[in-house]
């Protein structure tokens, strides 16, 4: 029987940018690791290790300095702008820590943007996205314009956008960090809920209590993988 | 992505900040409304001017004393044409003149019923009075029998004057210079650039305005009417040759008369209205570039401040098309907007103008059509840059951005 193949895989990844100062800015140095499908994986480090780049990389915004870059064994390392937006579309769910939501736009509306641009019809895109806010218990509010609601509630509707092109990859970038620790544990039980069901989770957080949400624990520091743990 | 999506969320973004984009749409509305304004009266008046003209025909044109149109009416400078020249013109026999209408006149007042108007009052001849078709409310023109005989032929506006409103003064008289003139009829002209002029005016035979109002020969104008209107020139210029030859005017010397056809007229009203409309148009292609510039430079702020939204749009899969064409919706948005708008403000304006002044209303259907397409241009061209800047943005940029 073939073996599934991870979903994302890094051989030797690195990240440098140019700053607008002329300095050098080595940001991944040597990255190596794979996340197969199914995982819940928390990237944790101090703020400048390398944790937003590597985010920007597993959710296909950037592309390696060096490396390979493999998402279901396919090489988007190459792949153009386009291309990329378009795994971005089908494959990932992002979830951010601010301005996650179109500002004065409805939660379904919101929510329906990303089929919008997959190319789903109107009658289906509705449907679907009524059927995810009743998954994150906020259909209540879907005619309701995205600036008038709570942040817990956003986060909520951020998820639901974030699943509705059933997406093999749900990345999450700090989404609890502004939220209070009741809320960000209601959030962060539900991430524990989707994972359950078999959706590959990876959240980028500094806080140890969200991490242990999680099932594998990377730990970064200045660019490199100091440590990798399974709960 | 749809279309249909593109154009609602645009429209979404465009009503975030109304007043900006009214103000956006400030620089397209003045551009647009002065052009359809501009186009319309200008059609307007050229097609009044044609009514005019036409209801005379346009196979006619006139000799008037003095080297040009205002010497004629100088008086007295010039030398004049007198009803010896009229009929010497038409003894020539010049090929294709239909008819020679000599036109006298004299500034009089004209009483009845205690009553008085001063008015202009032309001595016509029967061909005369046919050329300039009269619509006669009352009574008869002047005919062949009339010559010599006091008999008076009242414009609409004088009859209502000394007579009253809906009356016929047929057979009653008026003086004009204690001399009694017996009223054959009242006349009202069809157009409204002469017509008002005659209907002010009264009508006598040319032989009585020459020897019992103004005592002498002379003639304010002489009227030719031609076999047709593609004859027209050269029978001028046969006219022309025949005057110069009169008047003894040596080779090299310019004409003491002027020779004009209502063509002429109506070439000339042309080509005013023509280079004005040109004058207007070419200022408001100007206005309509500063609102393009306009419409550019509030874009390139949208861009930047809604960086962060460009940046969520690409992480959920707007690809660089998806962000060029929702901005560059936004640009047309505003620039056809702006110019619909203007359109219809244009449009109001002539009509109101047309209204007071009288004049033909026109729907300058080509031009609405021209500042439709052009509004439309400049929305994508000047929407272009900062569509294209969104387009281009780092989703990663674009999200960090602060």
């Amino acid at each position: 029987m073939a073996k599934i193949p991870p979903l994302i895989k890094l051989v030797n990844v690195t990240k440098h940018y140019h700053l607008a100062s002329g300095d050098y800015c080595q940001a991944l140095n040597g990255i190596t690791l794979n996340i197969e499908q199914g995982e819940f994986v928390a990237i944790m480090g101090p703020s400048g290790s390398g944790k937003s780049t590597l985010m920007h990389i597993l959710g296909a915004l950037d592309t390696p300095s060096s490396g390979q870059q493999l998402f279901k064994d396919k090489n988007i390392g190459a792949y153009t702008n386009d291309q990329l937006a378009e795994i971005r579309n089908k494959e990932i769910g992002f979830v951010f820590q601010t301005f996650n939501l179109l500002p004065r736009t409805t939660v379904l509306k919101n929510v329906e943007r990303p089929m919008i641009y997959g190319g789903i019809p109107q009658w289906e895109r509705t449907k679907r996205a009524m059927e995810m806010l009743s998954l994150m218990q906020i259909e209540g509010k879907a005619e309701t314009l995205s600036n008038f609601i709570s942040g817990g509630q956003v986060q909520r509707v951020a998820i639901a956008r974030a699943l509705v092109m059933d997406p093999s990859l749900i990345l999450a970038d700090e989404p609890t960090g502004n939220l209070d620790t009741k809320t960000a544990h209601e959030i962060m039980n539900f991430f524990k809920e989707l994972n359950m069901r078999g959706r590959t989770i990876v959240v980028i957080t500094h806080e140890k209590d969200v991490a242990d949400f999680a099932k594998r624990h990377i730990m970064l520091v200045d660019g490199k993988i100091v440590s990798d743990k399974k709960n | 992505m749809e279309y249909k999506e593109h154009i609602l969320s645009s429209i979404q973004s465009l009503k975030v900040n109304p007043v900006r984009t009214g103000l956006t749409m400030l620089g397209m509305i003045i551009g647009t409304s002065a052009v359809i304004l501009i186009a319309s009266i200008g059609q307007s008046s050229i097609k009044y001017i044609t009514n005019e003209l036409s209801t005379f025909g346009t196979n006619f044109f006139q000799i008037t004393p003095g080297g040009d149109l205002m010497a004629s009416y100088s008086g007295g400078a010039a030398e004049p044409l007198t009803t010896e020249d009229a009929e010497a013109v038409e003894d020539a026999d010049i090929p294709n003149i239909e008819s020679v209408s000599p036109i006298g006149f004299a500034s009089r007042t004209v009483s009845a019923n205690n009553l008085e108007k001063t008015v202009l009052v032309y001595g016509l001849t029967p061909t005369g009075q046919e050329m300039l078709k009269p619509e006669m409310v009352y009574g008869e023109g002047i005919t062949d029998d009339d010559k010599n005989s006091k008999v008076i032929v009242l414009g609409i506006d004088v009859a209502e004057k000394l007579f009253g409103k809906d009356s016929d003064p047929v057979g009653e008289s008026v003086k004009i210079d204690d001399i009694k003139f017996r009223i054959i009829g009242v006349s009202k002209s069809g157009g409204n650039l002469f017509g008002s002029f005659f209907n002010s005016a009264v009508v006598i035979p040319l032989e009585v305005v020459n020897n019992q109002i103004r005592g002498d020969d002379d003639l304010a104008e002489i009227d030719f009417s031609v076999t047709s209107t593609g004859l027209i020139e050269e029978t001028m210029d046969d006219v022309e040759l025949f005057f110069r030859d009169r008047r003894g005017i040596k080779e090299g010397e310019e004409n003491d008369f002027t020779l004009i056809s209502f063509k002429q007229s109506l070439n000339i009203v042309e080509t005013i209205t023509g280079l004005l409309t040109a004058l207007i148009a070419g200022i408001s292609a100007i206005s309509l570039i500063v609102g393009g510039v306009g419409v550019m430079n509030i874009m390139l702020v949208s861009v930047v401040e809604r960086t962060k939204e460009i940046g969520l749009l690409k992480s959920i899969g707007a690809k660089e098309k998806d962000i060029l064409i929702q901005f560059l919706i936004e640009s047309v948005i505003i620039t056809v907007f702006g110019g619909g708008i203007g359109i219809l403000i244009g449009i109001t304006f002539a009509f109101i103008i047309a209204l007071v002044a009288g004049l033909p209303f026109i729907l300058n259907v080509p031009w609405i059509i021209i500042a439709v397409v052009v509004s439309s241009l400049v929305g994508i061209v000047f929407g272009l840059y900062p569509a294209r800047r969104a387009a281009k943005l780092s989703p990663i940029d674009a999200l960090r951005s602060e």
